[in-house]
């Protein structure tokens, strides 16, 4: 990040002022200090990275703590054996995509009018919208809704009842406030322009950001979410990326004085260790893709609609 | 449907009340569930008059070990000629793979000509996630006709069975289920296993009779070659044992002063080992019966006397600092360790978690690492806890609800899997063979069958995994073939289970069976029940590690009463009650 904003400096800046030994300090710890901290996030990614391109035998006995140790590619090719993996993957980008589209534009929709000062009602819409941010009906209740509105065991399962959250329809409203003055509203009526005419010409043109941050957070909580899958769900063919990632890793899980066939753990344990880190690995993969696109957008965008309030 | 007596009905309501306070979701699920379909659904009539299924006649060519009790191949008929198709929820399961497409299920249907629709659920069939699907549908009254391998507990088995949620298999067991029948006499505990309190069966059992597993609670292993080098003999009693550490201590054959005297993790209970020298103990929740009385282990004297023990040979190092805190991980990694073994022993299941096994090298360091019968303790107390009840028959794996029509064929379904082919085709794949005569088995008699492709890659798809229906008795595990070219460590641990522990099992009466709990009572049990575990295993490595002293009344005193305030009599009381009502 220090980097963008070094190189972004408009050229034709004056030579930089001979630094004092006090900056030169100040400089040094706050490397030291940003240093660590790099290290401490990126050293997590670096191993499973590395223990997914292992033998996993190596991995076992803790002979990878940085590099990958006996080079093997072998947990990537044994991923695209489980077909519910190659189909979780899949149905997990339709998730991410179709969620984010569908819930980016309900927001922005619920948004915009909530923005302006002439709606009738705002403040009861408001209190509505935020009373759910309180209460909520319950597992059972939701359930019994999806079930009746005959959602269950279907992709809207999972992409309608997510459909809009809350609080990003808060941050997107005030950024609605903030960057879309009452006065062009006026000016455009006066110009002859509709209600439409200006969220779709004016409004959203001049939204990107807060359009980029909405689609990046819902792709990456529908990307995330298991829980919904695996109450709505019962075919397999449906289950996404995660719900698989998790019964991977539970299976190997279990009361050794329950063991009724050490056979079959000893299966497991190599099914877990083979597949642990690449799986990983693969899961994080996208969001990982995504976000140096998004990221230019989410510092405006997020820090925009949130602190101007 | 079943007849409604009358103190059924009375019962029901008192399940409900209790249900709706204890357990909400299952509460609330099994109220509207009931309610709202209660006229649509049960079972037709023609399920009690259709004839009355008997064993087929026995196939040729399988050489059957001499004495052999268990499941056998016959010949078995279709079940429908007409289609029939039922809904089953089940667990997901990368082994199986799609349900649907899955090769055993192929020829199920061809065979059976019974129809599944599969629905699958995310989980192991165990947790808790399944549980809350599985709740979630019965609350909406979504409900399949059938589950298979959704592990409900006994005391949830008789909460919807009461509730007539569940279908009671008594009648259908009688007429159409033969080769249980067989079972039931096979294993005469059977029965008493199965059936809830109100005498209903709610659930088509499953049998899996694993010999080691009975007794892998009370398995500790030691290493022979280190025995040999400081020339002391295997340990029979607390004081040799002992002895034996203190010798691999002072030895220090690892070098360096690396030597672990004895080794353990979090997930393998010392207890279960170690205070068999002074009282029976299985481990949790740590109740024995004692003269029709049930005991809690945890507050008597002879306990104290344990942690003494291990108290002092702790406070010498004779036990891995780590012993409490270790994960499985961390143990492999010093039984695993390269320049030669460090650990003199450790408490666990069996050699798999000690380290990596390599099955082809006779000389491989596992085999140097031998079953410890149990230690002989200074009252003479010498016990290894044997699993009469909990290995063996489990309940659950396939449960028949009120939407099902045709139960009885359900259950012929169920028990035709039950069939020694079918089981070999269920969990082994269709590659099993047929032994011929003179193969050797596990435990050195005449093999069955083999089944090389067990659990590899090949069978992925083919099988059921272990989800399916199936009668593995004693025998018919122990007559797995064993390949002279390739054994596993499978006959090593019969034979080591065999001498060094089953002659020192508990008698079967002082045992705490698996009993069933009313809904009310189950939640009181599930509540102190934690919180006694946490309390029994938290103050037992305090008093090991030192920062509890066994030797002082005062602490002693004071631990016996936080297991008191916790609840300990009523606590006992409930399992008194449902032991009771267990042995009829």
């Amino acid at each position: 990040m220090s980097m963008a904003t070094a190189t972004s400096s408009p050229p034709g800046t004056p030579a930089p002022v001979r630094e004092t030994r006090s900056d030169r300090i100040v400089m040094i710890c706050n490397y030291t200090a940003l240093g660590l901290f790099t290290l401490a996030v990126l050293y997590p990614l670096v191993y499973v990275v590395s223990a997914s391109l292992s033998d996993p035998k190596n991995v076992v006995s803790g002979k990878v703590w940085l590099w990958p140790v006996g080079l093997s590619v072998e947990a990537f090719k044994a991923i695209f054996d489980y077909d519910s993996i190659v189909s979780g993957f899949s149905n997990s980008i339709v998730y991410a995509v179709g969620g984010a589209l569908l819930a980016t534009a309900l927001t922005l929709l619920a948004a915009y009018p909530l923005s302006r000062k002439g709606l009738p009602g705002k403040g009861l819409i408001m209190a509505l919208f935020v009373f759910t941010m309180m209460f909520s009906g319950g597992l059972i209740p939701t359930y019994l809704v999806v079930d009746r509105l005959g959602l269950l065991n279907s992709r809207w399962a999972i992409v309608l009842p997510a459909a809009l959250a809350v609080w990003n329809m808060i941050i997107t409203r005030t950024f609605f406030q903030s960057t879309i003055p009452e006065e062009l509203v006026e000016a455009a009526k006066v110009d002859g322009c509709t209600d439409f005419g200006f969220f779709w010409r004016i409004v959203l043109p001049l939204s990107k950001p807060i359009i980029a941050v909405n689609m990046l957070f819902y792709a990456v909580a529908q990307w995330n979410s298991w829980f919904s899958a695996l109450i709505y769900l019962t075919n397999e063919h449906l289950f996404p990326l995660q719900l698989v990632l998790r019964q991977i890793l539970i299976q190997n899980q279990f009361d050794p004085s329950q063991v009724r066939d050490t056979a079959e753990l000893i299966r497991m344990k190599e099914l877990q260790e083979q597949l642990k880190f690449s799986l990983i690995v693969i899961a994080t993969v996208p969001p990982l893709l995504i976000y140096p696109f998004v990221q230019k957008h989410f510092v405006k965008g997020a820090m925009v609609g949130s602190l101007k309030g | 449907m079943r007849a409604e007596t009358g103190p059924g009905s009375v019962r029901r309501r008192t399940f409900l009340a209790g249900a709706v306070g204890a357990a909400a979701a299952g509460g609330t699920g099994a109220l509207s569930g009931c309610g709202a379909d209660a006229a649509e659904v049960g079972a037709a009539p023609e399920s009690l008059t259709q004839p009355v299924a008997e064993l087929g006649p026995l196939k040729s060519g399988v050489n059957y070990p001499p004495g052999y009790v268990g499941p056998r191949a016959r010949r078995q008929q279709t079940i429908v000629t007409e289609p029939a198709t039922f809904t089953v929820v089940v667990p997901q399961s990368l082994v199986v793979g799609d349900w649907a497409k899955n090769e055993f299920t192929r020829w199920m249907e061809q065979q059976t000509g019974i129809r599944i629709q599969w629905r699958q659920v995310a989980g192991k069939g165990n947790d808790a996630e399944t549980m809350t699907k599985v709740n979630a549908m019965m609350a909406a009254g979504d409900i399949p006709d059938a589950f298979l391998g959704i592990t409900f507990t006994r005391s949830q088995l008789y909460l919807y069975g009461a509730q007539n949620l569940f279908v009671d298999l008594n009648p259908y067991l009688e007429r159409y289920a033969p080769n249980l029948q067989q079972l039931m006499k096979d294993y005469p505990q059977a029965r008493k296993l199965m059936v809830s309190p109100d005498k209903g069966i709610y659930s088509f059992p499953d049998l899996n009779d694993c010999y080691h597993c009975r007794a892998s609670n009370g398995r500790a292993l030691l290493n022979t070659e280190w025995l040999r080098k400081v020339g002391l003999a295997m340990p029979t009693t607390t004081d040799e044992f002992r002895e034996v550490l203190t010798a691999f201590k002072k030895a220090d054959l690892a070098g360096g002063g690396k030597t672990i005297p004895f080794g353990g993790y979090k997930d393998a209970p010392l207890d279960t080992f170690f205070m068999n020298s002074f009282l029976y103990n299985a481990g949790e929740p740590w109740l024995a019966v004692e003269d029709g009385k049930v005991r809690a282990n945890y507050v008597q004297d002879e306990w104290r006397e344990g942690l003494k023990y291990l108290r002092g040979l702790y406070a010498d190092g004779l036990l891995a600092k780590d012993i409490f805190t270790a994960n499985e991980d961390q143990i492999k990694r010093y039984g695993d360790n390269p320049g030669g073994p460090i650990l003199g022993g450790a408490r666990v299941y069996y050699w798999g978690t000690l380290m990596t096994l390599d099955l082809v090298d006779p000389k491989a360091r596992w085999h140097e690492y031998a079953t410890m019968q149990p230690l002989k303790g200074p009252n003479g107390v010498q016990v290894a806890p044997w699993d009469y009840l909990k290995v063996g028959l489990e309940v659950s794996t396939l449960v028949v609800t009120r939407k099902c029509k045709r139960p009885d064929l359900l259950t012929r379904w169920a028990d035709f899997q039950l069939d020694l082919e079918v089981i070999l085709r269920s969990y082994a794949g269709p590659d099993f063979r047929w032994s011929v005569k003179g193969d050797k088995g596990i435990n050195g008699k005449q093999a069955l069958y083999g089944m090389d492709s067990w659990n590899t890659d090949e069978t992925k798809g083919k099988t059921w995994d272990q989800y399916g229906v199936m009668y593995r008795s004693g025998d018919f595990r122990l007559s797995e073939r064993v390949d002279p070219k390739k054994p596993t460590f499978e006959s090593p641990l019969y034979e080591q289970t065999r001498d060094a522990l089953y002659p020192y099992r508990q008698p079967l009466e002082e045992q705490f069976p698996p009993v069933t709990l009313e809904a009310d009572q189950a939640a009181l049990d599930a509540e102190i029940g934690l919180n006694l575990k946490t309390e029994v295993t938290g103050a037992l490595a305090k008093f090991v590690t030192g920062r509890l002293d066994p030797n002082d009344d005062g602490q002693w005193n004071d631990y016996k009463d936080r297991i008191n305030q916790i609840g300990l009599q009523p606590y006992l009381e409930i399992q008194q009650a449902a032991y009771e009502t267990y042995q009829g």
